[in-house]
């Protein structure tokens, strides 16, 4: 005989309907939330990488000031280059003027990070300079 | 062997035996049983036509048994079955509700109903009229069972059911057909199954696709070699963005001190950096003329602090 009540069999698709509806809502919300923090994550990351490959890349940055001190204008200038684990201290106890601007404009237009400097007049065509930069 | 094949027979018999087999008439007395039972419908429950058709199976037949029907029953939802006997069908129309109705009546749930079988496909082979209730008999005309009122024939015996070996000839009572029909019921069923098949797939689908790009985002970690953890990325982001503000700042305010227009006598003598300043000391400023270079700074919109000591001018920057 048939014996099932067909009410009984709409509640039961209804019910599993519901479950999946319900367990739909929650895989989106869920896909939402991955998708966002994938997003996130993709902008951080870009961001941090370009950040740090900037001011961390210490091969890069070591390269890039080798290069500068090499210049021609700067060898007669007595540079003297301090290098440790983290940083580099450019130094001159007498820099001329030229030397000078050529120097620290190629310095402050590069990306480097900078933790200090220091330039004393020292007559209308001297100077001393020091600078640290980090990695 | 013999002794197994025997064994089977008197298990077998046994478990016929188990099964009682009751005629179910409206107007015959309630039944007390609490056994599984079979029942054998009286005339008074169906319909029966007996038709010539120019079919061979009864698959065919079944989709014209409402029309064969037609006109002659009287309002009811009707359940439809039909056999082949030669070349004739014997076709039948029912009330489940009715029957399931007149089963409780007799005290018989529907749950204890094993087969249910019509008198004309399990009595057609009677002869002679059997009394099954005070009033009436049954009695096989013209190859048909029908009900006859008992004085019309005096000699009826009792019907003895039990001693009746059923055909295969059964039907299936629809306990709710009379709620939802077998097509609405269906349509229903398979529209819902469609929908739930189809949001099952979706939810799957999701599932893969939250999978993917939590794979996706595994991988940015690896290429570009980010920290364990968000907070230390984060963390990391801020301190690289504050630093390359603090950059950023020290170059604009060097090189708006580095082209200030100063007076002949006015000399830049001294510029450091040390942690978040940039200092400028300046010779030759007397008091006074300061502001001239202190309206340019703040039309740079930086933010500065400047003192005299021992006629030099000090100018402080905040980066």
């Amino acid at each position: 005989m048939n014996r099932v009540n067909p009410i009984h069999i709409a509640i039961l698709l209804i019910v599993v309907l519901g479950f999946f509806v319900m367990k739909l809502g929650s895989a989106k919300e869920e896909l939402s939330q991955t998708k966002t923090l994938y997003q996130e994550t993709l902008q951080l990351s870009t961001q941090l990488k370009g950040l740090s490959d900037v001011y961390s890349d210490k091969n890069g940055v070591k390269k890039s000031l080798g290069k500068i001190l090499k210049h021609k204008s700067l060898r007669s200038c007595d540079i003297k280059k301090k290098t440790t684990n983290s940083s580099m201290l450019i130094s001159s106890e007498s820099i001329n003027k030229p030397a000078l601007n050529l120097l620290v404009g190629k310095l402050l237009n590069g990306s480097y990070h900078i933790s200090s400097f220091k330039i004393k007049r020292l007559s209308d065509d001297k100077a001393s300079f020091k600078m640290e930069i980090k990695w | 062997m013999i002794y197994n094949q025997k064994r089977g027979l008197i298990l077998f018999s046994k478990f016929n035996k188990q099964i009682k087999t009751l005629f179910l008439d409206p107007a015959a007395s309630p039944f007390e049983i609490e056994e599984d039972v079979n029942i054998v419908l009286s005339p008074t429950l169906y319909w029966v036509k007996k038709v010539s058709l120019p079919l061979k199976y009864v698959r065919e037949v079944k989709p014209l048994l409402p029309s064969l029907f037609e006109d002659m029953l009287p309002d009811g939802i009707y359940s439809y079955s039909a056999y082949k006997v030669g070349d004739e069908f014997y076709i039948f129309a029912y009330e489940d509700k009715v029957i399931i109705e007149t089963l409780n009546s007799k005290g018989i749930l529907p749950t204890q109903v094993k087969n249910v079988h019509f008198a004309q496909s399990e009595l057609a082979e009677l002869e002679g009229a059997f009394k099954i209730n005070e009033t009436q008999s049954i009695y096989v005309k013209d190859e048909i069972v029908i009900l006859v009122p008992c004085c019309w024939i005096e000699e009826s015996g009792d019907l003895n059911i039990d001693s009746v070996s059923l055909s295969k000839h059964t039907i299936s009572l629809k306990q709710f057909g009379h709620i939802i029909n077998d097509k609405s019921l269906y349509t229903f069923a398979t529209i819902f199954s469609l929908l739930i098949i189809l949001v099952a797939l979706e939810y799957f689908i999701t599932l893969q696709k939250v999978s993917s790009t939590s794979e996706l985002r595994d991988k940015l970690f690896i290429e570009h070699g980010l920290k364990s953890t968000m907070i230390q990325n984060r963390s990391m982001l801020g301190e690289y963005k504050t630093l390359h503000k603090t950059q950023t700042s020290l170059r604009e305010a060097a090189s708006y001190i580095l082209s200030l227009k100063l007076l002949k006598e006015q000399k830049l003598t001294q510029l450091t950096m040390k942690g978040k300043k940039l200092i400028a000391a300046f010779s030759g400023v007397k008091k006074g003329d300061e502001v001239v270079v202190e309206k340019v700074l703040k039309s740079k919109k930086l933010q500065f602090i400047s003192n005299f000591k021992n006629d030099t001018w000090y100018v402080e920057i905040a980066l």
